[in-house]
Parts: structure tokens; sequence; C-alpha cells
């Protein structure tokens, strides 16, 4: 994402001259996007915008959790451990786009080409149950260039490594890639597990702390030991204010982890964390039902009560906004807008929205949880 | 005029009938429909190219300008009107494609997309066939109704019909200036708008710009170049051809749509607080469907079902021709009136019309319409 950002900011004459000829004589941005679906009849799901790749294996992890092999194309340039990408994927007609860490090491991709994504399956998600059976005799998806800084700290400073559940990825790549490459930071992971079946890379976090003394893994079953608690961290990690802390996992956990340690003394700029999509907006609601939106460009996050709830439209009003609008009852789409993330109803047809990332009608959408908008 | 509305429960059960059909067909949506709508952006992409080079071709025999000529016209219909007019609907949203995002998208005609969109989804699709609130009911130049109010100028309309159909892509890039008055008569004043008259007036110009450079200079100096002045004027003929083709068909299909002999006009304190079932009814009696082939189907973006479109406008085209045999069963279950007939049918009535009304009004009070 950042490279396209810059090569639209070193925008040259050229290539300005190039996007203007292209407007008029494609109506398109590109050339190459009004030669896609021609380009496409010869190889099925290229895309200008994101890197054409191969799906290799489906590689079942836990009973929930599993692992897309995937061979990146040419133009896919590697990534930094702990770095997340997007991942498109063709689900009935609809191109369906998710976030996730990668959790293989660059090293393993520098040698074999190859990266790896382990997925939870969210219980009632559209997209996490059907990539496993879609991808199960291979396939091809998108990428885009890997990005984010969750990664490890610059320097040889030692990091304790907290992770929740699938929250495991990107340290996963990150001891990997420590191991491989022979790095002596000193690294301390503990890992909270629901219960021993859930223990995710099990057998290989404990091959890599056998053979690297500077690597430690604390495997925490939260079925016997409870969430994550101050004690926890004295006991099994006793030098933790000399560590940069790493969290990653489940919302509730990053929120009760980072209130921990920095009541233990650990100031925030030495703890790093990492949410999955969007990070969720922190403010007292008197419901657990109510729902709060950010809009995002406008600045303003409001709450949308679940008792009278009201469309996205007239929230946005009611706080000062004035999102472009037409007909206010979903037939002009002039109130459309892109949804970054969160769940809504559409009052016209009385569906529910996924949770990624896609177009809805401001006009006739209600939020059901929190919800993110390019507005 | 006013429209004798069927009873309220004759409109809730005809109502819940519709959103019946709505639901089963939106549920089914899906890769067909992806698959369709990519195919026929293949096929335009395919008739563009070859086109406009079979027309270079004829630099050794006319009549490959011909068909290249034709060719390119075609490509223009369908890019603008299956792909166009329905992506810029919304109707393809669902797919996630940027390349066929109702916002995105803009199509190959001088009229900026932003411009269509604002008063074609907005305006018409919202006060269907409203005097004075829908300004497509006759495009401000054409009187089609005793609702109008009668102007002498209106007794040349015959002639402004067919000057309309030659500039057709011409008055849509105009359509909102004009609604403003901007070039033509007193300006009104700012704010009725979302973006400022200076936008508009941007706006207006850049996308003339853009495509008056592919038309008449681009690909003319590029193949002038090559092979002569001769060239280079063919290929500039051959292009305003190919638009007039574009203009001509569409300017015909949508005209069919809305200015049929049977269609219904409306006041605007008939449609105050109109429910769900009332505006139901309103759009079918607003429109009118053509019968034909599938070629002629398609290449009228499907507005052939221009019923089906305006009670569905975000539906993908490609499942019109399904909801039209329900639509129609239902309209005659309850007894409300379906309009549809051949392309040549159809197309008598609206000259038929614009002749009529061509003509002043009766002086005794009220004339109904048919």
């Amino acid at each position: 994402m950042s490279q396209a950002e810059t090569s639209v900011q070193s925008g040259s004459f050229f290539s300005k001259a190039h996007e203007w000829v292209a407007q008029s004589l494609t109506q398109q941005n590109k050339i190459s996007a009004y030669l896609e679906p021609l380009i496409q009849m010869a190889v099925p799901g290229w895309t200008t915008e994101a890197i054409r790749s191969k799906v290799i294996q489906v590689r079942p992890e836990t009973n929930d959790v599993y692992t897309l092999v995937i061979r990146p194309g040419k133009r896919w340039k590697g990534f930094t451990a702990g770095q997340h990408l997007q991942i498109t994927a063709e689900q009935n007609g609809t191109l369906q786009t998710r976030f996730f860490s990668v959790s293989s090491a660059p090293a393993h991709f520098r040698k074999t080409g190859l990266i790896e994504m382990s997925i939870r399956v969210q219980e009632g998600g559209r997209v996490t149950p059907w990539l496993r059976e879609a991808f199960a005799a291979g396939g091809i998806c998108n990428l885009t260039p890997a990005e984010g800084d969750f990664v490890l700290p610059a320097g040889n400073d030692p990091v304790l490594m907290i992770a929740g559940g699938s929250g495991i990825t990107p340290f996963r790549s990150m001891l990997s890639q420590m191991a491989a490459t022979g790095d002596k930071r000193d690294a301390h992971l503990m890992f909270y597990v629901r219960d021993e079946a859930n223990a995710l890379f099990k057998e290989e976090f404990e091959k890599i702390a056998a053979q690297h003394e500077n690597i430690r893994v604390t495997f925490m079953n939260s079925a016997e030991k409870g969430v994550f608690s101050a004690e926890h961290i004295q006991e099994v990690c006793p030098d933790f204010a000399e560590r940069k802390v790493m969290i990653c996992g489940p919302t509730p956990m990053i929120q009760l982890v980072r209130g921990v340690v920095s009541e233990q003394g650990v100031s925030a700029e030495n703890i790093m964390f990492e949410y999955f999509g969007a990070a969720p907006i922190e403010l007292d609601r008197a419901d657990a039902k109510d729902a709060y939106v950010n809009f995002e460009k406008g600045g303003v996050a409001a709450m949308s009560s679940a008792e009278n709830p009201v469309s996205l439209l007239e929230l946005a009003e009611q706080n000062g906004l004035k999102p472009l609008a037409g007909c206010r009852v979903g037939v002009c789409h002039q109130c459309k807008c892109t949804k970054k993330s969160g769940v809504v109803l559409n009052t016209l047809t009385g569906q529910y929205s996924d949770t990624g990332r896609e177009d809805i009608q401001l006009c006739v959408s209600v939020p059901v949880n929190d919800v993110v908008l390019d507005v | 005029m006013t429209t004798h509305l069927p009873s309220a429960d004759t409109l809730e059960s005809f109502h819940k009938d519709l959103d019946e059909i709505r639901d089963d067909i939106m549920a089914k949506v899906g890769q067909e429909d992806a698959n369709y709508i990519r195919k026929i952006v293949r096929i335009q992409r395919g008739m563009d190219l070859v086109g406009r080079l079979t027309m270079v071709a004829g630099f050794y025999h006319w009549i490959f300008w011909v068909i290249g000529v034709v060719m390119l016209g075609c490509a223009k219909i369908l890019n603008n009107m299956e792909v166009g007019h329905n992506v810029m609907h919304g109707q393809y949203d669902w797919m996630n494609d940027p390349h066929l995002n109702s916002r995105e998208f803009d199509w190959d005609a001088v009229a900026d997309g932003n411009s269509w969109r604002r008063t074609h989804n907005f305006e018409h699709h919202t006060y269907t066939n409203i005097i004075g609130k829908d300004r497509d009911f006759g495009y401000d130049t054409l009187r089609l109704s005793d609702d109008v109010p009668w102007k002498d100028h209106y007794r040349f309309q015959p002639i402004r019909l067919i000057v309309l159909m030659l500039m057709f892509e011409w008055a849509v890039a105009y359509h909102e200036l004009f609604g403003e008055r901007i070039f033509i008569g007193k300006r009104h004043k700012e704010g009725k708008l979302p973006i400022s008259h200076a936008q508009l007036i941007k706006d207006f110009f850049t996308k003339i710009r853009l495509a008056v450079f592919r038309d008449y200079i681009f690909f003319p100096a590029v193949v002038g170049l090559f092979l002569g002045w001769p060239m280079f004027f063919a290929i500039l003929g051959g292009n305003f051809v190919a638009n007039l083709i574009r203009n001509l068909w569409a300017n015909i299909i949508i005209f069919c749509g809305h200015f049929t002999e049977e269609v219904h006009t409306f006041n605007e304190e008939e449609c105050v607080n109109e429910s769900r079932g009332q505006w139901y009814y309103r759009q079918i009696l607003g429109s009118s469907n053509i019968e034909g082939s599938k070629v002629m189907h398609i290449m009228s973006g499907h507005l052939s079902r221009q019923i089906e479109h305006h009670l569905f406008p975000d539906m993908p085209s490609y499942r019109y021709m399904e909801a039209a045999e329900r639509v129609r069963q239902v309209c005659a279950k309850h007894n409300i009136p379906y309009n549809t007939g051949t392309l040549w049918d159809q197309y008598k009535t609206v000259v038929a019309r614009v002749i009529k009304y061509s003509r002043p009004p009766k002086k005794t009070g009220e004339v109904a319409n048919a």
C-alpha cells in the first residue's frame, strides 16, 4: 500500500500524462485496468490491484485453525517478520478481502518462495470457513504487499512476547526468523492457549527453544491458570520491566494485558500491540449491544443505541457531518460509502453485512456492532 | 392529470408480492451474474479494439471502414448501457470489484459520470415522471403531457426530438447544468447541488476534453500520421458516426421506456407521503417495456425491462428477464396495467405523443391524457 502511495506522490509529468491519456482513451486510471478483462481470459484471476498468487496447500493445525501455504507472484517483494497483508479471493462472484499476518519466516520465503498464513475459523464467519474448503485443492488468490509495523524493534533489546490464541502468528514468524538467522536477541514468549489441544505450533516452539539459549517459550494454559495477570508475568518473566513488550491476540486480551503491564510500570513506548482488523473504539457504553460508529474522515465517533437505532446517515447528520445523500430510502445510491469494518443491517433487504471492507448505503444501514466508516 | 389509485389493500398486497420477487431473485445473485457482466465487459473491450482497428483497414477497402464503425458504435452502446448504466446504478457493487464499482466507473461518452449519477439515480429514479421534479421527463425540451404548460415554441418539438436524438450524449452532459440555467437563461442560486457551480462547470469541460481528445484528435492523428491526411478524416468521421449510432439507439430505447402513449405522469401533491406500494405503482405506470430478441435486450442494457429496472434499480440487469415474467403476473393479478410491446410499436407511440403535444391544448378545462 505504501508503495502505491509513493508512486502517486512522485507523480512526474510522465505519470500524470499517462493517467490523463488512460482516462481519455479507456475511462480508467491505467491502461492495464482497461485490458484486465482481456488479460484474465489468458490468466484467470489477474488484476491490476494486487499480486496474483497460488495457494499450494491447506494444512490443518488444530480443529479450528488451518494454515494456507501460498506461493506469492513474482511482483511480491517479501516482508519483515510480524507484518500482515490482504488476501483476496472470489466467493460466489464477490471479491472477499481479509487481513492476515504471515506466520512463516522471511528466511523460509527466501529459501522456498513460500509463505504461510495461519487462520482461525470464525464461528458464523463468511470467509474464514469458506477459504479452507475453497482452497482444499489449491487455487488462485490475490495478495497485497506486506505492511504493518508490528515487527521486532530495531537494536538488540530483549523482548517479551505475549500471545493469545491465533495472535501467535506474527510471533511464530519472528521466532522462526530469529532461529533461522541465528539472531542472539533475548526473546521470551508467553503463549496463552485455551487448552492443550489448542496449543498451536507446540512442537515447533519447543524445538526452537531447546536449540536456542536466547529464546524461551512458556505455554500458559488458560483452562488451568486463568487469564493474564500481574502474578503470571512476575512469576514467568520477572525481568519484564527491562523488556519491550509485544502483545497480539483477541481485543479484550490486548486491552487486559496493556492495562496490567502499564500498572506494573512498563512505559507506553515500550508496549507494542496489534489488533486484527481495525482497532476497537475504546469508549464506555450504556448497553453491551450499543455500537460505536467511527466516521474516520470526519474524525467523529458516535454511539448508536441498541434501543433506538437510527440509520448511519441520520447518525452522521446528528453529529454534524454532511455526507452526500439523495433519496434517503435506498434507491439512488448517492450516499454510498466504504465500510472498513463492522457489521451493519440493511433495513431495505433485512440482510446483515459481512464484517470486512465493502460498500454500503448509509441511508438504509443500521450499525449492529462497532463500525468504522470512510466518511 | 390525477392517477386513480387502487385501494390501500390492493397496494399493500401488491407491495408484498413485489418485495417477494425482489427477495427471491436477490438471494440468487452470485457467480452467474459476476460471470455475465465480466463477459459483457470482455465483449465490449474486444469490439472496441477490433472495431477501431477494422476502421483503419478501410485504407484497403471502404467496407472495412463501415464494419469498423458499426462495431465501434455497438461497443459504445454496450459500454454505456449494459455496463455503464447498470454498474453506475450500483447493480454490481456487491462484487467488490474496483473496476465495476458504481462510484468509480465512468463511461465512453461526453457526459460526466458523476453528474449523470446525481440527476439520474436521484432525481429521475426517486421522482419518476413527477412533473416539475423529474427533469428526465421530456428533458426540459419536450412537452409530453398536458400537465406541462403550453408555450409557443413547443410547436417545433418534432424537430427538437430529431436534434435531441442526434446529440443525445451532449444533452445528457449538459442536463444538470441546464437545470441550474448555466450558460442559458438566468443562472439559479448556488446551494441546491452538493457541488459548486464552478466545480460543475469544470467537471463538464474536463469530461468533454477527455472524450473529444480520444475520438477526434488522438486516434485520427495516430492513424493519419502513418497513412496520411485522408485517413485522419476517415477515422475522425468514423468515430463521429459511431457516436451518432450510439446516440440514436440510446435515445430511442430510453424514450420507449418513459414516453410511450400509455405512460402516466404525476404531480407533486399525489406523491407526498406515498407508501411503498404507491411508489411501486407509480414506477409501473411511469415506465414501459420493449419485447424482442436476446441481443436486443442486451444492447438496450436491459432497459427493455424498464419497468423492472424502475421497481428494483439495483438488481443486476442479468436478472431483469426473470423478474419481468413474475412482475407481469403480479400486475395481472392486481389488475394493474403493464405496458409492453415491440420496439417498433412502442416507438410509434412515442413519436405520436411528441406530435400530439406539439399542438396547443384545447381551451376547455382539463384534458385527460388517454
